[in-house]
């Protein structure tokens, strides 16, 4: 269950971000959806919302809440678990509680403002959905948001980190009808996060040559996997010359997104923005070369058997 | 250092873009008025930080070459080709990234994963 920005903007006077540091990684989101702005229905603006911070750590944006929880690291599902249980009024075990770091009173009021809000929002970032549990940290957030669907108006949003990984979970999910993580070669779209995700692939060596477009994996991913894009070939389109094109047979430089490409992104709450960049680039864009990419291949014998009176893909 | 590289105000003719669209984070905050000359981006209104550091840290300039096969500098054209025929030849090829790209461009993407029956994955599975 999810909304837009402006949803949150208009209505929300229950805001909690999870696992995310957006005064230093989404400055503006306070400021333009979250929690200064004056909403339809949220007539003062910050004085009507609530703000609930959920963290490891005391991070900058701690300063903007009106509530910081720290959790213990690592015991993020089990705080979402406690609180799920809360908000059905069952009991729950003092270790348990005592576990999270946190009291049963914080958690007890916690899930009190929450069911009392109007509409409430919960942003969870990379330090849910990246630390111990993963994908099951995820769901457990987004059924938690749908549970509290019972007693008001609930929803939860992705903190979306670069500028348009959003755009290519829609794409993906309406060309595939899976967001990420897809293989092809059976000729039809499989999903398998764990056996098609890259890291596994590159640190298994699984794939035999990897094109990179709008990514850095050299300067990020784990040795094995960096290595291993070494061994193959490696083919990167970049504006810049990267640490990954250092170690690729091919690099193309081409422009870049926004400032020097048109083109369309996707926001964090899946609203598509057409770009106006202001530069003209001397180099094409990455929708230029990766058409002419792909039309090189398909001007080659295809891999897979054709009959000869079999449609041809166009 | 800085007057070689900026022209003189009075010379300089600045195109002004209204609300354009900041693609750094995922807030893709769409009210940016950006100022440019014909080389760079001068004045980022409203952006934060870390939007003005992006918007600056791009170019048009011809910094780096049109594309390198082995780190050799090479043209776009044999470059286009070198890629396919790795693409092709391979027989479990990963198409990797989509973040900071267009839409347009993930299509394209999409399309040549699955010509070339290969894998396609982007930052989501991190």
């Amino acid at each position: 269950m999810s909304c837009t920005l402006g949803e949150v903007k208009n209505r929300a006077d229950f805001i909690i971000y999870w696992g995310g540091n957006p005064a230093e990684c989404h400055p503006r989101h306070f400021t333009r959806y979250t929690l200064t702005p004056k909403g339809k229905f949220i007539p003062r603006g910050r004085k009507d919302r609530t703000m609930v911070l959920v963290d490891i750590r005391e991070t900058m944006s701690a300063k903007a809440a009106d509530i910081f929880l720290q959790v213990r690291p690592g015991k993020d599902f089990e705080m979402l678990s406690i609180l799920r249980a809360l908000v059905k009024g069952q009991r729950v075990s003092p270790e348990g509680v005592a576990e999270t770091g946190l009291k049963l009173e914080q958690l007890q009021d916690l899930v009190n403002r929450m069911k009392a809000a109007k509409f409430g929002v919960l942003f969870f970032g990379m330090g849910l959905s990246m630390t111990r549990g993963k994908h099951m940290n995820s769901a457990a957030a987004l059924t938690l948001a749908a549970e509290l669907n019972a007693f008001t108006k609930f929803v939860a949003m992705p903190m979306r980190g670069h500028g348009n990984v959003t755009g290519a979970d829609v794409i993906m999910r309406y060309t595939t009808s899976f967001p990420f993580g897809i293989h092809m070669g059976r000729g039809y779209p499989r999903f398998n996060p764990g056996e098609y995700s890259t890291i596994d692939l590159l640190v298994r060596g699984d794939n035999d040559a990897t094109l990179v477009l709008g990514a850095d994996p050299g300067a990020t991913m784990p040795k094995p996997a960096i290595e291993h894009l070494k061994r193959t070939p490696t083919i990167v389109l970049d504006p810049k010359v990267t640490h990954t094109s250092r170690l690729s047979r091919v690099h193309i430089t081409t422009a870049a997104t926004g400032i020097t490409a048109p083109g369309t992104v996707y926001r964090m709450d899946e609203i598509p923005l057409p770009l106006s960049p202001p530069l003209k680039s001397p180099y094409p864009t990455d929708e230029e070369v990766m058409r002419r990419i792909r039309e090189a291949v398909q001007r080659k014998e295809p891999w897979y058997p054709v009959k000869s009176d079999a449609p041809q893909m166009v | 250092m800085t007057t070689s590289v900026m022209p003189e105000p009075a010379k300089r003719e600045l195109t002004v873009v209204k609300n354009a669209v900041c693609t750094f984070c995922g807030c893709v905050c769409d009210d940016i008025e950006l100022h440019a000359d014909h080389e760079r981006i001068v004045e980022t209104k409203r952006a934060c930080n870390l939007g003005e550091a992006w918007f600056k840290n791009h170019t048009a300039e011809h910094l780096y070459p049109d594309a390198l096969i082995d780190g050799k500098e090479a043209t776009v054209d044999d470059a286009i080709e070198a890629a396919a025929d790795y693409l092709h030849a391979a027989h479990m090829p990963l198409v990797y990234g989509l973040s900071n790209t267009t839409c347009e461009a993930q299509r394209e993407a999409v399309w040549l994963a699955e010509l070339v029956g290969g894998v396609i994955d982007s930052h989501t599975s991190l």
